[in-house]
């Protein structure tokens, strides 16, 4: 199973691990689970993948509803926050999407930064009609199944949207856009990212607190402990120069990529993050990178405005003061 | 990709199914089934819920006005049945009976009664939506004579009674789930409210001191022992005293003009012999009779020795407040006086037959003994806070005091109407009181109606005038509805500083909730009923009196004085007033508790021993707390498995076990009298009773609280104002009311950790709250101070979102002189809606779904120019309203919101009425509020990344960071208790419990958590997200039951730089609604002062409020104007001495003020900077 990774670049800027550049072992590939062991690198390398795997893999997920007709107890915003939720095939969506803000092709949205999904159910008997995901049909199929629903449940209906009595409607569009969980966690890949060094706590960077014995109380991951071997056992000699070597990971997906892409993904992030930065700075690597996925900025995403203005009155907040737009006198303040 | 298409295969066809809630629903013996055993100690709980299917949770409201519906009101007509006219001997209208129809419409009763086989469909909801009261008609059998020919009539209305929701003659009493849901109506309300003109009102239960029983109490200044005693009764109230002043003992009254010697009042009487005296008042006591005996020197010495020469001494002390009578009837003379006081006014509620006051003097003379027992012994006295001592007045008595107010008026009304009828000498048709009384049925309607809209009672007769009776329903969260409705307030003032009536009563112990009260100036006078409580109504008194001399006690009127309190005999009170002697007190107890047991008699009467008094006490009066126990006999518990079962099975309920004499009802002044063991293994020879389950005591809000036996108390307290506040769902026809503001929460769950409260209340079905992944640790820095950190992954999948519905009714007036408000669509401008109107739609109502924002228009509402004037005046213009004047409704919020509903509809006055629901739906945001379920509220501080959460090894990111520094000074043991039981509930897979005094074990919870590799305590290795560095600690981190609370920042932000004034002052106008300024206050401007800074000081309390320039003239010190002093003139040079200066236009409004009382200010004004001469005007 294991393979060695590409050679990194800027080894000799990590102490005490072997040249060869990280290593990784996969342990366990499930559907939507990969459990992987990553050597030969820094914390801070294995963190920045963690970190990148979680928030900062482009995916698809449905970012703007028109709604036609919605006649279901639950109201439009509502409906479009669980539409949102809902998982969307994104394999390739890296490469073979744009983002609306990026897209030169179109003003709006176009096939090439998004992907049309419609819902139009109607419940015209008595009792009570589920709506699923897999009522959302894509409007125009692409070939790579981009935008799709993810289902993967044994009946094999994909999430409820919504459930509808005798005489409702829901009749909606959304357009599904590209984007990362970094601006909503609706883009999120991934439902859990687990993490973990040194589970025999070897180097010491815990110290923790125990009423009789560290070792009864604490339960350790014995898969992860045996893993690293006897040599690196709590008991064994402390070395206060060692530092972390291997780092389990335990990536969970949503469904809408492979674990495989998921892992990839954050990887290619780091490294157009990387190559941006050398670029920036003109290192020797610049020309090199640029061949690589040159069209896409690594600082592409818009980070949450610092405001909080990731909530739906956030962008009016500015102007929505008392003194907005209205002067007092004219704001219907005339009753006193 | 396998699963590509796999919806499209399966094809489009959603399939249709059938929500099965019932099966969830029905078997109230939770987690049980009918097979597994039954464990007697553990499972009789089971009572509860059996106690409360029977009752419900506002079972008190609902007895009470059922009480008034079906007894009270036959009482009150029956007591004065008869109106008949002083003009014609022969008229008379007769009530034979009186009841309530089921509810109708306003329009629908003006029909003929008898043929009212059509059903109203009235619905409580519809009353509310349409501003309606939802009432149903009084009905009343009549006999009458008109023209000296006698009719009767039956079914006819004198008025519309508002109708308590789940009575029993509410649509809504007895009716299926499914039938409820039809009427729009949850199942889960619980009802006891009013609907009135579209507000639900609530009467709460009144405490007060109970009526017609004698208190003593000691004064230790004055050196005062007084016995008194509220006497009331359907005709009056009064209240007599008994003192003891200086050693001798005086009868006290409100009608007499000085304190009359007891002796003398006996002596009225008719306890003539100073020995008869004696032995009714001291017995054979030798102590006592010391102690009276110095009261016979008084009337000796006044020369009293008859009963003639008493009432005459009495009479002449009696207050005349009477009104000569119409007929001009001569004063009475002081005989007369004082023979109608004796019988009627003291202690009026004793009654006297045929002047016979031997009943009242044996009262007056035990209210004496009382008083002199308290004297040898001062732990004799009563105390007002002991909670048997209370009486609680619900709404069926507050109604019948209404009811009977406006029914006596009705009459009299009727009375004066027919009078002036039949007083003309040649009618041309004869009058028929059935039109007059209809005509007058309205008094009585908007009588009731006032009176809960308003909650003013203002009855004249009893000297009775209360504010505040009723309040609006708060629709907060279903807690807070529920909350409400078992809700005691307290007669006493806020104001007095005395804790006794603050204070948590030992007696209230199952009562009333020790944890339920609000903080600050209604701490402890506010209280909440207990879990398992029932309030009693009014019991028959005879039929209890004539089993009293049945089980062998002796008639006080036919013994001797000498017998009445002979030792080791005990004296019998009914409700307070002795009506018997026994010899064998214990034997009287126990043939009387069997009998209540067997079901013979009422089990809400209750009787209970004083052996200090050597007395035995028989209640049936209405407003006793009472609770239900398990009778133990002979060591055993009387509920055992058998019954269990039975109860499991469904074959009995609670009245079952009430009736076999397994459970009975205890007041607290019984309960005194009983030995209740808490737990099977606690009863011992002495034990006569066994707790149902201990965590009744507390009421159904501190009953959210998990494990709250492990909290410190006010912590629990601080819940229970909060739980009023959470954000969740309101009622399953939420979507189908329209509030005035209303907040619901998008995802609400039920909690991991329950309660057995939780399940019986149903919180679990309209939770307020979810459960949120807490991490207890620090972070950031922007957590101090109570502060949360929220994670933004968690914030955008929903944690906390909510919607904000807000009502705006908008109503079309009809006037008087035929003109109307009407509403018109768009203006148009180049065949486009102007800005304003672009919601609206071609009815001027804006459209359902639209988004408005601050200034546009939701209806175009236009008021006529002239809605007074007939119009005749104005000649050619004939145009009735035909001049309007827009008055177009415009959306004032800061924050735009969605058009959620409109309805139109028609109120009762013929008004059409609009009402419109707008919609917001609101993330959390830095500063909203949030709270657990123990007291532990916070705001929230910062939205944190994901990524950058700390997280365990199995990649959990909390929900939310939580300081420690929380923990330390609240002692919320219960919160970690929570967190831990939460933990292990998720990785058991189910629900744990928290419940009061129970609740599943530490030790079970840290098992399950080991077995799942977790560390028992619940804490967890946690990994910086930053960093990826392990965090230095292990971190407590588990689900808590988090609270959203109403208080949101987006409700609450404001600034401002200029904007509106006040007219009369012209400082800036107060408050975010009127865009009103931040106020420099007295403290902040100490601080201006101590600091010097002066010019800022002028610049903040006069530049930027009211600045204003006046001319000053210098020589007279008034107000000039335009440079020219009127008043000097003619004096001097004009104008040169006049000066221009800024002062505050407050202090110019103070002169003119002052001016107005004729006080003359005058400003006497110095250059402070003379030198240049510029400053000068």
């Amino acid at each position: 199973m294991a393979y060695n990774g590409f050679a990194g670049f800027g080894e000799d800027a990590m102490d005490g691990v072997e040249t060869s550049g990280p290593k990784v072992t996969v342990r366990d590939v499930e559907q939507d689970r990969c459990d992987f062991v990553l050597q030969s690198c820094s914390l801070a390398m294995a963190n920045s993948l963690r970190r990148a795997i979680l928030a900062e893999i482009p995916t698809i997920a449905v970012d703007l509803v028109d709604i036609i007709t919605n006649s279901s107890v639950l109201p439009d915003e509502y409906l479009a926050h669980r539409l949102a939720l809902i998982p969307l095939m994104s394999k390739g969506v890296g490469e073979n999407l744009n983002y609306t803000r990026d897209c030169d092709r179109c003003d709006d949205h176009c096939e090439y930064c998004s992907v049309v999904l419609r819902l139009h159910a109607r419940c015209t008997r008595p009792g009570t009609m589920m709506v699923y995901a897999r009522d959302l049909t894509v409007a125009e199929p692409r070939q790579d199944a981009i935008g799709t629903p993810v289902i993967r449940d044994v009946d094999g209906t994909g999430p409820l949207i919504a459930k509808l009595r005798q005489g409702q409607e829901i009749h909606l569009e959304c357009i599904a856009k590209k984007g990362i969980a970094k601006e909503h966690a609706k883009w999120a890949p991934t439902a859990a990212v687990g993490f973990e060094y040194d589970p025999n706590n070897k180097l010491r960077h815990l110290d923790y607190w125990y009423e009789t014995d560290a070792k009864e109380e604490w339960p350790v991951d014995e898969r992860n402990a045996t893993w690293e071997g006897d040599e690196t056992a709590a008991d064994a000699t402390f070395d206060p120069d060692a530092v972390p070597s291997a780092f389990f990971f335990d990536v969970e997906g949503v469904g809408t990529l492979e674990p495989d892409d998921i892992v990839r993904g954050g990887i290619e992030v780091i490294q157009k993050k990387l190559a941006e930065t050398i670029k920036v700075l003109g290192g020797v690597g610049a020309a090199g990178v640029d061949a690589m996925n040159g069209d896409q900025s690594p600082d592409a995403y818009e980070p949450a405005p610092a405001d909080g203005g990731y909530g739906s009155y956030g962008a009016l907040r500015g102007g929505a003061t008392p003194y907005g737009t209205t002067p007092y006198g004219a704001g219907g303040y005339g009753s006193y | 990709m396998k699963e590509d298409g796999k919806g499209e295969k399966h094809g489009r066809k959603p399939y249709h199914h059938t929500d099965s809630f019932d099966a969830a629903l029905e078997p109230f013996y939770y987690d049980k089934s009918l097979t597994d055993p039954i464990d007697t100690a553990r499972d009789k709980w089971n009572l509860l819920p059996a106690f409360l299917k029977v009752k419900g949770l506002v079972k008190q409201h609902i007895d009470s006005f059922n009480h008034f519906v079906e007894v009270e009101l036959k009482k009150i007509i029956d007591a004065e049945p008869v109106i008949t006219s002083d003009i014609d001997p022969d008229f008379y209208i007769k009530y034979e009976n009186i009841y309530v129809g089921k509810p109708r419409r306003y329009d629908e009763h003006m029909g003929d009664f008898r043929d009212s086989k059509e059903e109203s469909t009235v619905t409580p909801n519809e009353c509310r939506l349409r501003d309606m009261t939802y009432a149903a008609p009084i009905l009343v059998d009549i006999r009458y004579t008109k023209s000296k020919v006698a009719y009767r009539r039956k079914g006819m209305p004198i008025g519309r009674l508002p109708i308590m929701l789940r009575s029993s003659k509410c649509v809504l009493a007895n009716k299926s789930e499914a039938e409820m849901c039809a009427m729009d109506e949850c199942p889960l309300d619980p009802g006891g409210y009013f609907i009135v003109n579209g507000t639900e009102k609530v009467i709460l239960v009144q405490e007060q001191l109970s009526k017609n029983r004698i208190i003593v109490e000691a004064d230790a200044k004055k050196e005062l022992i007084t016995a008194s005693v509220t006497s009331s009764t359907h005709a009056r109230k009064s209240k007599s005293y008994i003192v003891l002043k200086k050693d001798m003992l005086y009868m006290r009254h409100n009608i007499l003009n000085e304190d009359v010697p007891i002796c003398i009042l006996l002596k009225a009487m008719g306890v003539t012999s100073d020995m008869d005296m004696m032995a009714i008042v001291a017995g054979k006591d030798m102590t006592l009779q010391d102690d009276f005996a110095i009261n016979f020197e008084e009337t000796i010495k006044l020369g009293i020795h008859t009963q003639q020469q008493a009432l005459d001494y009495l009479g002449a002390r009696i207050k005349i407040t009477r009104k000569p009578t119409p007929f001009g009837q001569s004063r009475r003379n002081y005989v007369q006086e004082a023979l109608e006081a004796v019988s009627n006014v003291f202690i009026a509620h004793v009654p006297i037959e045929n002047l016979n006051f031997r009943p009242k003097a044996i009262y007056v003379a035990h209210m004496a003994r009382r008083v002199l027992m308290a004297k040898q012994n001062p732990a004799l006295v009563d105390d007002r806070d002991y909670v048997g001592n209370k009486r609680l007045e619900l709404a069926g008595q507050l109604l019948s005091l209404l009811f009977e107010d406006l029914f006596k008026k009705y009459n009299y009304d009727i009375k004066m109407n027919m009078d002036k009828v039949l007083r003309k000498p040649n009618r041309t048709e004869m009058a028929d009181p059935c039109t007059v009384m209809m005509g007058h049925a309205n008094h009585i309607t908007q009588g009731m109606n006032r009176a809960i809209a308003t909650g003013n009672w203002n009855l004249k007769r009893f000297r009775m005038d209360r504010a505040g009776v009723t309040h609006l329903l708060s629709r907060l969260s279903f807690i807070a509805s529920l909350g409400m409705m078992t809700r005691i307030s307290s007669q006493f003032e806020k104001t007095r500083k005395v804790s006794g009536p603050r204070a948590l009563q030992p007696s209230s112990f199952g009562m009333l909730c020790p944890a339920d009260t609000p903080e600050g100036e209604a701490c402890g006078l506010v209280k909440n009923l207990a879990l398992m409580t029932h309030i009693t109504t009014d019991d028959e008194e005879d039929p209890i009196k004539r089993l009293i001399f049945m089980l062998g006690a002796e008639d006080v009127a036919t013994v001797g004085g000498s017998e009445l309190y002979a030792p080791g005999s005990y004296l019998v009170l009914l409700n307070g007033t002795p009506v018997a002697t026994t010899r064998h007190p214990s034997q009287f107890l126990t043939s009387f508790r069997r009998l209540r047991r067997s079901g013979r008699i009422s089990e809400f009467v209750s009787i209970f021993i004083n052996h200090h008094h050597s007395t035995i006490h028989v209640a049936t009066d209405e407003g006793r707390i009472c609770r239900p126990l398990i009778i133990v006999e002979d060591k055993k518990s009387k509920v055992t498995k058998r019954y269990l079962k039975s109860l499991r099975q469904g074959s009995m309920d609670f009245d079952d076990f009430l009736a076999r004499g397994l459970v009975e009802y205890l007041d607290v002044n019984e309960e005194n009298d009983s030995n209740i063991a808490l737990y099977e293994s606690n009863i011992n020879a002495t034990t006569t009773h066994l707790e149902i389950e201990p965590f009744t005591i507390l009421g159904a809000v501190a009953g959210l609280i998990p494990y709250p036996h492990h909290n410190q108390s006010p912590r629990n307290t601080y819940q229970c104002a909060m739980g009023k506040q959470a954000i969740g769902f309101i009622a399953n026809n939420q979507f189908l009311r329209i509030d005035t503001l209303l907040y619901l929460m998008v995802y609400p769950q039920k909690p991991l950790v329950t309660t057995r409260t939780i399940e019986l209340v149903k919180y679990d079905k309209l939770p307020a709250g979810q459960n949120a992944t807490v991490a207890v640790m620090s972070y950031s820095g922007y957590d101090i101070e109570d502060a949360l950190v929220l994670n933004k992954a968690s914030v955008d999948r929903g944690y906390g979102r909510c919607q904000a519905l807000r009502k705006y009714p908008v109503s079309l007036k009809l006037y008087a002189n035929g003109s109307k408000d009407t509403i018109e669509g768009p203006t148009m401008e180049n065949g486009v809606p102007i800005k304003a109107h672009a919601l609206l739609d071609e009815d001027g109502i804006a459209s359902v779904g639209a988004k408005v924002s601050q200034g546009e228009v939701y209806v175009n509402k236009y008021i006529p120019e002239n809605s007074n004037s007939s119009g005749l005046s104005d000649a050619g213009s004939n145009s009735l309203g035909a001049s309007l004047i827009p008055q177009a409704q415009k959306y004032r919020l800061y924050d735009h919101s969605y058009i959620d509903k409109v309805m139109v509809s028609e109120v009762e006055s013929g008004n059409q009425l609009i009402k419109i629901q707008t919609r917001q739906t609101r993330l959390p945001e830095v500063g909203d509020k949030f709270s657990s379920r123990h007291g532990q509220k916070g705001v929230v501080g910062i939205i944190a990344e994901q990524v950058d959460m700390p997280f365990s090894d199995r990649g959990i990111t909390p929900d939310i960071i939580m300081n420690p520094h929380g923990f330390p000074s609240r002692m919320t043991v219960g919160k970690m208790l929570e967190l831990v039981a939460g933990k292990a509930g998720i990785v058991k897979g189910k629900f744990e419990y928290g419940t009061a005094f129970g609740g599943s074990k530490l030790e079970d919870l840290s098992r399950a958590l080991l077995e799942a590799g977790y560390s028992y305590d619940g804490k967890d290795y946690l990994t910086s997200g930053t960093t990826g560095e392990p965090l230095p600690a292990y971190v407590f981190m588990g689900p808590i039951y988090y609270q959203k609370l109403k208080h949101m920042v987006q409700d609450k932000m404001h600034s401002r730089s200029r904007g509106p004034r006040a007219i009369l002052t012209r400082q800036p106008t107060e408050g975010r609604s009127r865009d009103g300024g931040l106020r420099l206050g007295e403290m902040e401007r100490d601080c201006l002062i101590a600091y010097g800074a002066s010019q800022l000081l002028r610049e903040r309390l006069m530049l930027s409020s009211d600045k204003h320039e006046v001319d000053v003239c210098e020589s007279c010190g008034f107000m000039a104007f335009g440079r020219w002093c009127q008043r000097c003139s003619t004096a001097g040079e004009p104008g040169s001495n006049v000066v221009r200066m800024t002062l505050p236009y407050a202090f110019k409004l103070l002169l003119n003020e002052l001016g107005s009382m004729n006080v003359n200010t005058r400003l006497i004004v110095s250059d402070e900077f003379p030198a240049d001469g510029s400053r000068r005007a």
